[in-house]
């Protein structure tokens, strides 16, 4: 890992926009497994991900601690998402007017996604260090030192958050085996 | 080493994070207690797919697509923005010009006059449109564009009169009469009026913005393929969204969730959109703002100029204006309303320094009004055009600018980049 947020962040504001792209470079995997996540596909994982980099870009002069970078950007695609979710409901609505069908088709969920799913239903805090650690390749030593907690706090949520998966995992499992597909 | 213990550092354990004898105790621990191994395996197990799942989402072109993204949209801020300066630059220019008067009154017209259409058939939102239909003064901002880069107009309307002023042409207000087809343009650096007369073929097929809305909502009501939008938050309001139209108009309207005063409404007619906001229904008007009187202190130009009646030649000599001054010889990248609201103040300033006689200029502003109102005329008539002149080198006759179906018409009227026109068929229309 190169220089941190802070750095390419001020570069971009001081007039050299093209260092966003390390910081594209970085985050890129984490937003689109937060959103394919959040979106169950990787197209319109990828069309929100480009979306919220773009905005984050664009607002990046409001961002009051540069060093919280990252948790402001997963914010902005959280925000992303819920405006994509609502665009597919009211386009399914539409839908259905058309069709004349009665009840609503269940929101598919690729099962590629189930574990991205999952992620995203964590708490915040946790899910940002799964995030970190496995999408943005980050060691439990950087995580600790870029969110600015001690290691052993790192671990102990990584910890839980497996717990979490798990369980969530295992329901989705055994949901998927007992109702058959419609 | 106890189980509770060892499942207390597997995280470490696993990530690599402990020290030689805290490994050695689990791993002589995990030698002895299945528990604990089916637990790593476990964890192993997840952490793996996590690993693995990390490294599939990457993609190489991301990154570029992303600063694509971002130089596009800041290309299109910038433009907008050295809009936004220039319009106001040139102020001065514009007050002395008389073709930017003219052609300004024009796009102020074009935005109050809408082609009428008959309207398919008709639900049940009455209670969001009652406010709409009801008010007898309404106050609201409305900008052409299907978003918001486009300038404002402030509107104040009573009954058949309209006020309105821009925000990229400030110093100048119109009061349009419906009633009498009348307009009333005040300018006031230096503090001269003009009446411009919209009667005519204008004047009979067109009517007010609101009365137009007001028509299309009395069409929808009890109309069955009205969509309910369920609620959103609109500009910071909990709002309530209705969608209905035909194919050549739409109207989307957003009402307070609680009041049901409208909050924005979305107009397509035709090919041009629209957006109202910022409503104010019932306030108390002075009416003295909307009177077509001159002001006291105003002196009245003796010229009257007329943009009723417009033809197809109109519209022709309006897209020579576009080429010749605004696109130094060059068709523009787009025609029409919206376009005309954002460049005519720049073209003001490009033929302010081609130092034109008044009487050239102002032949050329009418001749520019006209044709942007006779283009408005068969967009909202619903005719099919389509323009492709983007890039067209004036005089090109090899290369077609604009074409349309006139109403009626089984041909279709096809203009050139050297401005002749030709008849037609479908098939033969120009890829």
């Amino acid at each position: 890992m190169s220089e941190n947020d802070k750095y390419y962040i001020e570069r971009c504001l001081d007039g050299h926009p093209d260092d966003y792209r390390h910081l594209v470079r970085r985050y890129q995997a984490i937003l689109l497994a937060n959103l394919a996540g959040k979106l169950g596909n990787k197209d319109r994982a990828e069309e929100a991900a480009q979306e919220a980099l773009v905005r984050a870009y664009f607002n990046m002069g409001k961002l009051k601690r540069p060093d919280a970078f990252f948790s402001w950007l997963l914010g902005i695609a959280d925000h992303v998402a819920k405006e994509f979710q609502r665009k597919e409901q009211i386009k399914r609505q539409r839908e259905i007017v058309r069709s004349f069908s009665q009840d609503a088709p269940a929101a598919e969920l690729s099962q590629d996604y189930a574990l991205e799913a999952a992620i995203a239903e964590l708490p915040h805090a946790y899910r940002n260090v799964v995030l970190l650690r496995y999408y943005g390749e980050h060691s439990c030593n950087q995580i600790s030192e870029q969110l600015d907690m001690p290691l052993g706090t790192v671990t102990k949520q990584l910890s839980r958050a497996y717990a979490m998966l798990r369980q969530t995992l295992q329901q989705q499992e055994q949901a998927g085996s007992l109702s058959p597909k419609e | 080493m106890k189980c509770e213990d060892c499942k207390g550092i597997l995280v470490e354990y696993i990530e690599g994070l402990l020290g030689e004898s805290q490994k050695q105790q689990v791993a002589e621990h995990l030698k002895d207690c299945p528990n604990c191994r089916a637990e790593v395996q476990q964890l192993t197990k997840l952490h793996e797919r996590l690993v693995q799942n990390g490294k599939a989402l990457a993609r190489d072109d991301f990154e570029n697509d992303v600063m694509n993204k971002i130089i596009r949209e800041q290309n299109v801020q910038l433009k907008a923005a050295s809009r936004a300066v220039k319009a106001l630059d040139i102020r001065r220019i514009i007050m002395k010009s008389p073709f930017v008067k003219i052609a300004a009154a024009a796009v102020i017209i074009i935005a109050v006059l809408i082609g009428i259409n008959p309207f398919g058939s008709t639900v049940t939102f009455a209670d969001v449109i009652k406010p709409i239909l009801n008010a007898r003064t309404i106050i609201c901002d409305l900008i052409i564009g299907s978003d918001e880069s486009g300038p404002v107009m402030h509107e104040i309307i009573v009954d058949s009169r309209i006020r309105r002023t821009m925000s990229n042409m400030p110093g100048m207000t119109h009061i349009i009469d419906l009633e009498s087809s009348q307009m009333l343009a005040l300018f006031d650096e230096d503090k001269t009026a003009l009446y411009i007369d919209i009667q005519g073929d204008l004047g009979d097929r067109t009517q007010s913005y609101v009365r137009f809305l007001r028509n299309i909502i009395m069409k929808l009501k009890d109309n069955p393929n009205i969509e309910n939008l369920g609620e959103q938050i609109i500009d910071g309001h909990k709002a309530i969204g209705f969608k209905g139209g035909n194919s050549n108009e739409e109207v989307t309207i957003w009402a307070d969730a609680k009041t049901l005063l409208p909050i924005r409404i979305n107009l397509r007619i035709g090919q041009m959109y629209s957006i109202l906001k910022n409503f104010e229904l019932d306030a108390p008007v002075d009416e003295s703002l909307l009177s077509m009187d001159v002001p006291a202190g105003y002196t009245l130009k003796d010229a009257q100029f007329d943009l009723g009646n417009s033809t197809e030649q109109d519209f022709v000599e309006s897209l020579r204006v576009w080429a010749k001054v605004l696109g130094d010889g060059t068709f523009p990248d787009a025609i029409g309303t919206e376009s005309a609201m954002k460049d005519v103040a720049i073209l003001g300033q490009k033929l302010g320094e081609m130092n034109l006689s008044e009487e050239e200029a102002t032949q050329m502003g009418i001749a520019f009004g006209k044709g942007t109102l006779f283009h408005q005329i068969i967009d909202g008539r619903g005719d099919d055009w389509k323009y492709v002149g983007a890039g067209v080198k004036l005089g090109d006759a090899g290369k077609a600018v604009f074409w349309y179906q006139p109403q009626g018409s089984q041909t279709y009227r096809v203009i050139y980049g050297d401005l002749t026109v030709k008849d037609i068929a479908l098939e033969d229309l120009p890829k």
